[in-house]
């Protein structure tokens, strides 16, 4: 399965700087300037036009939190006006470098799950990583995103060296960008506390010690914590926390621009009397699904983690392509789940015509003029129905490799 | 007619014995302007001598009572209720056009609804709490929708719109500001309009108040104005501006105006309690004409009349020699402004956009205008793509002072205030790129493919001794939902969600069996 392709041109030490650097002279050739405002690629949290505007702003001694629509971290504004410049040119050098990094944490994370030092498939898994449009086209468009992505997989890598600190300061950095990512802390705790090699096959009950679980959690708070009171030294006051985690969970919801997630339009066509049930039932959907999978995976938190990316990307409120990127990426490493995967021609079908219809709805709503909403409501629609079949099909698969390969005579059901 | 002298003569009496004296004077500008069209503005000001506001911190208590002859005691009640030291009201119907007409009389001249207020903070209600009272007020006195100038539409713009009186100086006072672009005005606001003038419509220049003449003008619009002068007192100034257009009364292309062609009426009777009853009218500089009656006071450019000692009916009529000539004067002629603005929002789709603002210098030394933008939540600015073009040259020092409040989406609208530089006889563009927000459904007005207005853009020059200038009205093509289609939607993605969420719990809580096909060998069949 892993050594046959072991041809030169696919090492990691080729496959990384030459996409990175097609990567640059791609935004060099100015398909940046075209991708940037697309709303499949950037989210209102994640845009570098509100990036950029909430960078001139702070610049000008104008509090970006007060009121307006600038969402990102206070973080991210200390980071771009001080260290960093915000140029068009830079973000896109700093996102192909992100993209690199997350690479090649993937690729760690790979050879620390396969417990060898190098492997044949290395360079396979980066290309995965780094060829996959929904992750290449969202850093073409400076959004942050492929920033987020690449926080997450950099704690996974670190989770399974088993390195605690460097991989829960990571998950808070990401906290701090994206609130969701708290629920990504569990499987990680677990990831943390056992190994990440590849258990699927021979499940058994998961034996780690209990004890050690609180310190951990006590350590992520505590980063979480300093990163708070950083953030409120940059900003300047407490608004920010309205303004941007407040976005995702003080149930308002404030904007409703188009994105490939479920959430818009559901929300614009709300009534006002109803508006607050249902965000409150859209938001605690996210959270019910963290238990279930820690349980049923406690053998391989790995595998919970990157479902729950998957169910993350497809069920929360400012998705963009990216996140969906990552767990599609994230299939790579988990080869062994592949012969048991029931349609992935199916899934792969979907996801094509998915991505099609998407910028092609989008166009013709709000630049033509000649569709109307519900043509790109139904391509999310599709989209959404793409990453479910995804989703399940890689938790048929992982479930179902415990049991084994099928023979005569007997048949494999559920009860 | 002896009971009415008496009447006078009693109130004269106790005004005089409650020391508080109105005084009502009533005056009508008329202007002949450069492109055929007639200007004509009537003001009609009571002031309430020695009078002062209501002290905002005594508002919870049972107010003094007031008696008032001349002045309007419905405006007066509602500017007591609520603490209101000053208040401009205007409701505007067309589009002033600076290039031609000049800077009118009354600065107001916003297309819609406007509503600017300094109101004394320090009262149990909050300022806020009072300036929806008295909008809410004003919309029942004056029967227009002010209540809609709600949140989404109030700023504080404290630079540009200045106290026009005195301010007392023992409380603080804040500005509030609304405009609401879209009110349409019609005869259901002149007819409360008149009922606040001491002698209606019945006699005085307030016969003039015509609706039928008035809401046919090109551009018309009326104005309550309520200032304090520390050392006059509390002054009502009722305005009403018109811009008629006699060309088209006329079979022959003369521009000849007069009371009955603009108006419809003349002035039979003057106004017992007016002080004054002045018309001023200013004379054309470049063609011959005819002016009649006998003006009362003459000089080279100006004429007045005083219509109380004039004979009755008074028509004052003015007729030109030869016929009008439009292309000749507007070529000639130098511009009617030292600044022409020119507003536009570019919209290629409806997610981004572009404002753009053309400003024109035609005077000979450079002009400081400050330029002040309050832009309602639905569309964004960015702030960061502001850029400055003179004569085509990207130019850098046009902006300084920028300051600027970010909207609040579904809420505040955003205040942007800079000060621009524009050299003599140059041309600055100021573009910016915005973004469209997308609304709710309930959000959406009931002709939601018609757009949204903007309201007006203000410009201040600083340098020069006019007043503010107001730039038209813009509309905005904001996306729509479908709005057949809430139910439906509801029902998709919930369908969607329900069936992904059962088939992941189908697939977390149930577990793989194997089950064996061969037939047991006792007579029970396992069935698979």
């Amino acid at each position: 399965m892993s050594s046959s392709y072991s041809s030169p041109l696919l090492r990691l030490g080729v496959v990384l700087p030459a996409l990175t650097v097609l990567k640059l002279s791609a935004h060099l050739a100015g398909v940046s300037d075209v991708l940037l405002h697309d709303h499949q690629l950037s989210s209102p949290l994640t845009s570098f036009s509100q990036l950029q505007e909430g960078l001139y702003l702070f610049r000008h001694g104008i509090d970006p939190y007060n009121g307006g629509t600038f969402r990102h971290s206070p973080l991210l504004l200390a980071l771009f006006s001080s260290v960093l410049p915000s140029s068009k040119v830079f973000m896109a050098t700093l996102l192909a470098l992100c993209d690199a990094v997350a690479a090649w944490a993937l690729v760690r994370t790979w050879r620390a799950r396969q417990n060898v030092p190098s492997s044949a498939r290395d360079g396979l898994v980066a290309a995965a990583y780094l060829l996959n449009p929904y992750n290449f086209l969202p850093s073409l468009a400076l959004s942050t995103s492929p920033l987020e992505s690449a926080l997450l997989l950099l704690a996974v890598m670190f989770a399974s060296q088993k390195k605690a600190a460097p991989s829960l300061l990571s998950l808070a950095f990401l906290s701090h960008l994206t609130p969701n990512a708290i629920l990504f802390l569990p499987p990680l705790l677990l990831l943390l506390l056992t190994d990440p090699h590849s258990h699927l096959a021979s499940p058994q009950k998961i034996s780690f010690k209990r004890h050690k679980v609180l310190p951990l959690a006590v350590e992520f708070l505590l980063y979480v914590g300093v990163l708070t009171v950083a953030s409120t030294l940059v900003a300047g006051n407490l608004n920010w926390v309205a303004q941007t985690w407040g976005t995702w969970y003080a149930f308002t919801l404030p904007d409703l621009t188009p994105n490939v997630g479920m959430w818009w339009y559901f929300f614009t066509e709300m009534f006002d009397h109803f508006r607050p049930f249902f965000l409150m039932v859209f938001s605690v959907h996210l959270l019910i699904y963290v238990a279930p999978l820690c349980i049923k995976f406690q053998h391989d938190p790995l595998y919970a983690l990157f479902i729950l990316t998957g169910i993350l990307a497809t069920f929360k409120a400012y998705p963009t392509l990216a996140d969906m990127g990552l767990f599609l990426s994230m299939i790579s490493i988990f080869p062994e789940t592949f012969p048991y995967l029931r349609f992935p021609i199916v899934t792969s079908l979907l996801h094509l015509h998915s991505a099609l219809l998407l910028p092609l709805f989008h166009h013709l709503w709000l630049t033509q003029g000649t569709g109307n909403a519900n043509f790109y409501y139904a391509s999310t629609l599709v989209f959404a129905c793409s990453n479910g079949a995804a989703i399940l099909d890689c938790l048929f698969a992982g479930l179902r490799i415990a049991v084994g390969k099928e023979v005569d005579g007997y048949e494999v059901v559920q009860e | 007619m002896l009971l009415s002298r008496l009447a006078t003569v009693f109130a004269a009496v106790t005004l005089c014995r409650a020391q508080i004296s109105e005084y009502f004077d009533e005056k009508l500008t008329v202007t002949p302007l450069k492109d055929g069209k007639v200007a004509s503005t009537l003001a009609f000001t009571t002031l309430l001598k020695n009078a002062s506001p209501r002290n905002v911190e005594r508002l919870h208590d049972d107010d003094d009572s007031q008696h008032y002859t001349l002045f309007p005691l419905a405006l007066g009640q509602i500017l007591r209720e609520y603490g209101v030291t000053e208040m401009h009201l205007t409701l505007n119907a067309g589009k002033w056009n600076y290039d031609s007409w000049g800077h009118p009389v009354e600065p107001g001249v916003g297309t819609g609804a406007e509503l600017w207020a300094w109101i004394g903070d320090g009262a149990l209600s909050t300022v806020d709490a009072r300036w929806k009272g008295l909008r809410n007020a004003l919309a029942g006195l004056f029967c227009s929708s002010l209540g809609a100038l709600d949140e989404l539409r109030t700023t504080s713009p404290t630079e540009v719109f200045q106290p026009e009186g005195s301010l007392p100086s023992s409380t603080p006072h804040q500005l509030r500001h609304a405009s609401h672009p879209s009110e349409h005005v019609c005869t259901e606001n002149l007819t409360p309009f008149v009922k606040l003038l001491p002698c209606k419509a019945s006699a005085g220049l307030a016969t003039l108040l015509n609706p039928h003449r008035l809401f046919d003008a090109n551009w018309h619009g009326m104005g309550v104005h309520v200032l304090w002068h520390e050392d006059e007192g509390v002054e009502v100034r009722l305005t009403f501006q018109t811009v008629s257009d006699p060309l088209r009364n006329y079979q022959a292309r003369k521009q000849d105006w007069s009371f009955e062609s603009l108006f419809g009426r003349k002035v039979e009777r003057a106004c017992p309690a007016a002080r004054s009853s002045i018309v001023e009218v200013s004379l054309p500089q470049d063609s011959p004409y005819n002016l009649s009656p006998e003006p009362t006071l003459a000089e080279k450019d100006v004429a007045w009349f005083d219509i109380q000692p004039a004979s009755k009916p008074v028509d004052i009529s003015m007729s030109y020699m030869p016929d009008f000539n439009p292309g000749l004067a507007a070529r000639l002629a130098k511009p009617s402004t030292p600044l022409s603005v020119q507003r536009t929002l570019k919209e290629s789709s409806q997610a981004h956009g572009q404002l753009s603002v053309v400003l024109k210098n035609h005077e000979s030394y450079p002009i400081q205008a400050v330029y002040l933008e309050t832009m309602p939540w639905i569309v964004q600015f960015y702030l960061h793509t502001l850029t400055a073009t003179l004569d085509g040259h990207p130019y850098t020092s046009a902006f300084s002072n920028l300051s600027y409040i970010p909207a609040v989406p579904h809420s505040r609208p955003s205040t942007f205030h800079v000060l621009l530089s524009i050299p003599a006889n140059s041309t600055l563009k100021v573009t910016m790129d915005v973004t469209k927000a997308f609304l709710r459904y309930t959000e959406h007005p009931p002709d939601a493919q018609r757009g949204w207005d903007l309201p007006p853009a203000i410009i201040a020059p600083l340098n020069l001794d006019t007043n503010r200038m107001y730039t038209p009205t813009l509309l905005v093509d904001l996306a729509t939902p479908d709005f057949s289609m809430p139910y439906n939607v509801i029902i998709f993605t919930c369908t969607l969600l329900a069936f992904l969420f059962g088939n992941v719990f189908n697939l977390l809580t149930r577990k793989f069996v194997v089950v064996s096909l061969k037939p047991a060998p006792s007579s029970t069949i396992k069935e698979d």
